[in-house]
């Protein structure tokens, strides 16, 4: 698959570029037309990158393509680039996602908490299950006064519990996701793990729906906001590093 | 037909390898993008891999826009 190239073709109603398709690759025709390419000016110089978390975070089982996932292999990667780069300053993280793998989520979520650069995360629609150890994972957390947040325990599906060592893997699984959050995020475990559990709030299971400010109010997410707030945090986070470095180096 | 199962869906109803083997996720200009084989030597634009903002503003790779294979 690597050996194989790729070229985008001129969109097919454009009549001036017919008839050009057997020419090397779509930049160099757009430079013999043209003069120029039209790659947006800011391209390389973007200081905040973004990182979208989208549907399902996808594990080791792979989904079939109907469902929209976030696929850790092409994550981590883009995380390791981030880190590296040093013409990236932030990293803004966009969660709208209905949990998935956990420890594919917790891979991710350890990988943004050890990023040297600030990062900001902004739940947007939802950020169920997995996702809410990924928006506690940056360093300051925003939610929408719209978005949801489901917790509740970890659990299979398609799995019978046969012999209590199966349970006891479970628990630990989930010890993980509570240990994970309260150390990212001002909530309580007691108050996490009462969320966790509490029954009559997702009419016959367990666990708790948060709502945008309650979320806030629980201390799991910093502020109520959107991305207008979000980036403002972001940049105001970059400056304060910036400053600090500057001082260090004198 | 209604299910009382405990099973994933995927699992009662796999999915065909045919079905996976149509998206792709290949390489344009330096950009990872995923691409739907819809017709034989016919790829479109389904979704972009990248971090970088900058890239989603980007014509060449709007989704729905038709990829040429070259080897």
């Amino acid at each position: 698959m690597d050996i194989e190239r790729y070229i985008t073709n001129e969109k097919p109603n454009e009549n001036e570029e017919k008839g050009n398709e057997a020419k090397g690759s779509g930049l160099i025709e757009k430079i013999q037309q043209l003069g120029q390419t039209n790659v947006p000016q800011m391209s390389n110089d973007s200081k905040i990158h973004c990182l979208t978390i989208v549907g399902q975070i996808e594990g080791h089982m792979q989904l079939p393509p109907q469902n929209k996932t976030t696929k850790y292999e092409h994550v981590i990667p883009q995380i390791v680039a981030i880190e590296q780069n040093p013409k990236i300053e932030g990293l803004l993280v966009i969660l709208n996602t209905v949990g998935g793998d956990v420890e594919a989520g917790l891979a991710i979520s350890e990988m943004l908490a050890s990023l040297s650069k600030p990062t900001v995360s902004i739940v947007l629609g939802g950020g169920h299950s997995i996702g809410v150890p990924i928006a506690v994972s940056c360093n300051y957390s925003f939610v929408a006064e719209t978005a949801t947040m489901t917790i509740h325990p970890v659990r299979l599906t398609g799995l019978v519990i046969g012999v209590p060592q199966t349970f006891e893997y479970l628990d630990k699984m989930q010890d993980r996701v509570v240990n994970f959050v309260t150390k990212h995020s001002n909530i309580t475990e007691d108050k996490f793990k009462e969320l966790m559990f509490s029954k009559g709030n997702l009419t016959r299971d367990i666990g708790t729906n948060v709502v945008g400010a309650d979320a806030v109010k629980y201390g799991l997410i910093d502020e109520v906001g959107g991305v207008g707030q979000a980036i403002k945090k972001l940049n105001d986070l970059i400056e304060e590093r910036n400053s600090k470095e500057g001082q260090m180096l004198q | 037909m209604i299910l009382y199962t405990t099973m994933p869906q995927e699992l009662i109803f796999p999915t065909e390898e045919s079905v996976f083997q149509k998206q792709n996720i290949v390489e344009i200009n330096g950009v990872s993008v995923l691409v739907n084989e819809e017709r034989p030597g016919e790829h479109y634009i389904v979704r972009i891999l990248s971090s970088n903002p900058a890239d989603y503003l980007n014509d060449q790779f709007s989704p729905g826009q038709k990829v040429t294979m070259m080897r």
